[in-house]
């Protein structure tokens, strides 16, 4: 019963901090998502119009449907992009201070605030934006290419420069805990590249991708910035839908959103460590 | 292991992947060289440093000295708090005690909730309990709500694939559970604290979503931008940026240079 | 659980009824007007929550040396902005706030209503606050209109009085029409109607408010203009009528007619300057913007009239006793001149005409109220040239832009349905 003690006072001030700035206003958000309301007023209840409207409306379906597409283009593209940066910091990049020092290059752009950044996408994906004057000086387009902003493109690639740190950090992780005489071995055994990374890294990253894709995926299920600013506010998504309803202190109909997009999350989550269980060793 | 033509190709890869990282910095540094009547679009309207001189005048609407400051002593409380819970919690996690599945998806929910709603709901809840919400208070609370699920998954990626022979090892040669902790598992998990440092420091810094609502009466330096975008903004918000840009590697720079220094001495 | 989203009610009681007896006993320190600039007044902080339009640390500056009130200033945006003032009273003692967010956060009951007879130039208040009408003649435009939302019965009453009382809500500071802003270097016909910003012509190129309930006027504008069935009231439309607006929304989405939506006031700038957008709904000031980096924009005067907005400032209901009678000391100060002419340097207009007048030169005067071609150089506060001499204002004189105004923003009573007609829009 001393380890259990022990675990309990570990985890005591994890504990303690979410009881206060999450379990509170968790408990406050379920209970006005009941409420009922009017343009003008709050009307403390017990009523499921709020869910009844969330559930009976086309819109939320297809909002639910495009933030799923958003996450998962996102999650494939950065899982892809985030695994060879990784496995590239890990196992050609060698030292320490050389690798710490390529990931404080990587994350030095995100010190300049995200809306100073955000502000910025439009002269660089513009019609008259760095990207298009440089392709059109070099003869490769002959027309200022219009996608590059204010569309879906531009959301999943402004996700995808948010996000990839966030699968590079945790599969690096993992990779740095492989034991190097395993491939080795692997490798003195006759295994060739494909082979020790199909059966001894990927495996053993397991735990870092899944956690890595959590993060991608929770972030992009909850974003309602980078979607808004990115595709000109005319793409949807969950986070934007419940944004607006704040906005205009509808905060039932918020609330029931927000329960909507939790229970959807968490079940994602629950898949995914389902497939792979990253505390199975524990 | 890759071949040479292997190696090749990622070190491409991760070449254009900083490159892509860098894309707004450096429209953010060419533009912030904008003439006195340049906006903050291309074209450009003359060069010039005018941008970086107004950086340290009065602007118009807003505080960046103060603004700075704030979010700079904001982001080292996150930081700190951050490593210590999430490595505390991550030892915790080491083996199951009752409560820790309910632990593990509370943190996850924590990032799940959109973060306007739970800056909302630490503001009604402050309000309630008649307390002044503050940056250092309910902003610090909110921010963490957000860093702590960072640090505790990367901790329990860390521990997941933890040996712990070299700990047992430690207990039979008579060192203490500190003693174990202090001189066998941090110096093995230091690479991941730092990481979580970083990150903690990182999304601190720009946090806005959740502080919106539980910073009171003084903001931090992404709300006071937020702030300033309501009315006429000049390219003094790109010189900030590539100001701290700047900072940051000569910072990194000279951190570098005196790490040289110890390791020659050494 | 009762009431969670809302302060504590019992609480506010208590707080109400102490800050009424420090009113009692604070207006019995002031009464004779003009007021004595107290001496205890000079070291009184006033916390002021406000977007960044009249957040200006000009105002703050100014204030402290003619009345030694410290005005400690917090910018946000309107959304935030609206959350803290329903929410948070304790974060600010004054509310810088649209009349459109008013009709929302003053029933909340966090703010307390303002007595008219302690300010000093109530009387001169532009009519367009009190009775609705810029000139007698003149008719009530459509929509939240300010006069609607201005007044109350009591210091502590939360429902609005429909015509002028004692008890103000907000004491007027700021307001402007705002209209199509074009990019006349790349359209080259003349823009004279709001369904020009639909023109085919300009698809890909066009741009509205991405606020719902200000968004969804911009198009019952165009709709109107078009010649389609007219709205009884654009500001409160009924269920049909927003079902009419998002369909003709939806239809244009498709089309690929929009470019970007623009929500705050800089993105509306950066959209026209880069070119991403030619024709858009814009606000005066931001028009200047554009043309202050030396790129050509046009705000643009149209037959159906303009879409107006105006803010004021408010008292959140904690403020007792001195620092009431600094709030008060400070609402005066707003009204008597200065600050009135600052504003109108930069395009907006302030509420009291007369004592704003008494402080910017005739040339001035003439260039953004009258109408007139530019006698002299036009300055920008900073000091650089706005405008050169000869220059005339877009849209006229004052009355001819005020006079114009055919809807407020709103706040519908149909704004439950509005919002997810909006979503549908966006997710369409």
């Amino acid at each position: 019963m001393r380890g259990t003690v022990v675990s309990w006072l570990l985890a005591a001030p994890l504990a303690l901090v979410l009881a206060v700035f999450l379990v509170v206003p968790l408990v406050v958000l379920v209970a006005v998502s009941f409420y009922d309301y009017d343009s003008f007023r709050l009307i403390p209840d017990f009523v499921f119009t709020n869910y009844i409207e969330v559930f009976g409306s086309p819109v939320t379906w297809r909002t639910y449907a495009k933030t799923f597409w958003f996450a998962g283009i996102t999650w494939a593209i950065t899982l892809m992009l985030g695994f060879w940066i990784a496995y590239y910091l890990a196992f050609v990049v060698e030292g320490t201070g050389r690798r710490t020092l390529l990931f404080l290059l990587c994350t030095i752009p995100f010190w300049t605030s995200n809306l100073i950044r955000m502000i910025a996408w439009v002269p660089f994906l513009g019609r008259n934006g760095l990207l298009n004057q440089a392709l059109l000086g070099a003869g490769v387009i002959d027309q200022p290419l219009e996608f590059l902003l204010f569309s879906d493109f531009a959301v999943v690639l402004a996700f995808v420069h948010l996000y990839t740190l966030f699968m590079v950090v945790p599969i690096f992780n993992t990779m740095m805990r492989i034991d190097r005489q395993l491939i080795e071995a692997a490798v003195d055994a006759g295994a060739d590249f494909w082979r020790v990374l199909r059966h001894v890294i990927i495996p053993l990253c397991k735990p870092g991708i899944a956690i890595g894709s959590i993060f991608v995926i929770v972030l992009v299920m909850g974003d309602f910035v980078t979607v808004r600013l990115m595709s000109g506010g005319q793409s949807a998504s969950v986070g934007l839908m419940i944004s607006n309803q704040i906005s205009l202190l509808q905060y039932p109909a918020a609330a029931a959103n927000a329960v909507v997009l939790l229970a959807v999350v968490l079940l994602m989550v629950a898949a995914i460590l389902r497939a792979i269980d990253i505390r199975k060793e524990l | 292991m890759p071949g040479r033509f292997g190696r090749g190709l990622l070190t491409t890869l991760f070449g254009a992947f900083v490159l892509f990282l860098y894309g707004p910095t450096l429209t953010i540094m060419v533009l912030s060289f904008q003439g006195p009547d340049g906006g903050l679009t291309f074209p450009m309207n003359g060069v010039s440093l005018h941008w970086f001189g107004r950086l340290f005048e009065q602007q118009a609407v807003g505080d960046f000295g103060a603004s700075v400051t704030r979010s700079l002593i904001l982001a080292a409380l996150v930081t700190a708090a951050t490593v210590v819970i999430s490595l505390s919690a991550g030892m915790a996690f080491r083996r199951r005690f009752t409560g820790s599945a309910l632990l593990f998806y509370l943190t996850i929910s924590s990032l799940i909730l959109p973060s306007i709603l739970v800056g909302l709901g630490i503001g009604l809840s402050f309000n309630q309990a008649e307390l002044e919400p503050s940056w250092w208070g309910s902003a610090l609370g909110a921010q963490l709500t957000w860093t702590l699920p960072f640090g505790l998954l990367i901790m329990l990626a860390v521990f997941n694939r933890f040996d712990h022979a070299w700990e047992e090892a430690a207990r039979d040669l008579g060192a203490t559970s500190w003693q174990s902790f202090a001189h066998v598992v941090l110096p093995i998990v230091a690479p991941s604290v730092i990481g979580i440092a970083l990150f903690g420091f990182t999304l601190s810094f720009d946090e806005f979503a959740r502080t919106l609502l539980t910073a009171g009466t003084d903001n931090t330096l992404p709300l006071e931008i937020l702030g300033m975008t309501t009315t006429v903004t000049t390219p003094v918000l790109y010189a900030l940026g590539s100001m701290s840009t700047l900072l940051s590697f000569l910072v990194i720079g000279l951190a570098l240079l005196g790490l040289l220094r110890y390791r020659a001495r050494a | 659980m009762k009431d969670q989203s809302l302060p504590g009610r019992t609480s506010l009681t208590r707080r109400g009824a102490l800050a009424l007896a420090g009113a009692a006993v604070g207006s019995g320190a002031v009464t004779g007007f003009p007021t004595i600039w107290a001496q205890n007044i000079r070291n009184i902080t006033l916390r002021q929550a406000g977007t960044g339009v009249s957040g200006l640390n000009a105002i703050a500056e100014q204030c402290k040396k003619d009345t030694g009130i410290t005005l400690q200033l917090t910018v946000m945006d309107t959304d935030a902005l609206a959350q803290r003032a329903a929410t948070q009273p304790r974060s600010f003692d004054i509310a810088d706030i649209e009349y459109m967010t008013t009709k929302k956060v003053y029933p909340v009951g966090t703010m307390q209503a303002i007595e008219r007879r302690r300010i000093t130039h109530a009387d001169k208040i532009v009519p367009i606050f009190t009775t609705g009408r810029l000139t007698p003649a003149s008719a009530i435009a459509q929509g939240t209109a300010p006069h609607t939302v201005g007044f109350v019965a009591n210091r502590l009453a939360t429902a609005f009085e429909p015509s002028q009382t004692e008890w103000m809500t907000l004491i007027p500071t700021i307001y402007n029409a705002d209209t199509l802003g074009i990019r006349p270097d790349l359209i080259n016909r003349p823009i004279t109607n709001w369904k020009d910003l639909v023109d085919p012509a300009f698809r890909g190129k066009a741009s509205i408010v991405n606020v719902p309930n200000i968004g969804i006027m911009d198009a019952a504008m165009v709709m109107e203009s078009a010649g389609q069935a007219p709205y009884a009231d654009k500001g409160n439309m009924t269920r049909a009528e927003i079902d009419r607006t998002t369909a003709f929304l939806i239809d244009l989405k498709r089309q690929g007619h929009f470019r970007a939506f623009w929500k705050t006031f800089d993105e509306s700038v950066n959209l026209m300057a880069s070119g991403e957008v030619i024709i858009q709904s814009m606000w005066s000031p931001a028009v200047a913007a554009v043309r202050s980096r030396g790129i050509a924009c046009t705000y643009q005067p149209l037959a159906e009239g303009y879409r107006a907005w105006g803010g004021g400032l408010g008292i959140a209901r904690h403020v007792s006793g001195l620092q009431l009678d600094a709030a008060y000391e400070y609402l005066n100060w707003y009204l008597s001149g200065w600050t009135g002419a600052y504003l109108n340097r930069q395009g907006y207009y302030s509420a009291v005409l007369e004592t704003a007048k008494a402080q910017m030169s005739p040339a001035e005067w003439d260039f953004w109220m009258e109408g007139k071609p530019a006698a002299t150089d036009i300055l920008a506060p900073d000091g650089r040239v706005m405008e050169r001499a000869g220059a005339v204002r877009d849209g006229g004189s004052f009355t001819e832009r005020m006079g114009k105004v055919a809807c407020w923003n709103s706040v519908m009573n149909e704004e439950r349905y509005m919002v997810q007609k909006w979503n549908e829009f966006i997710a369409a």
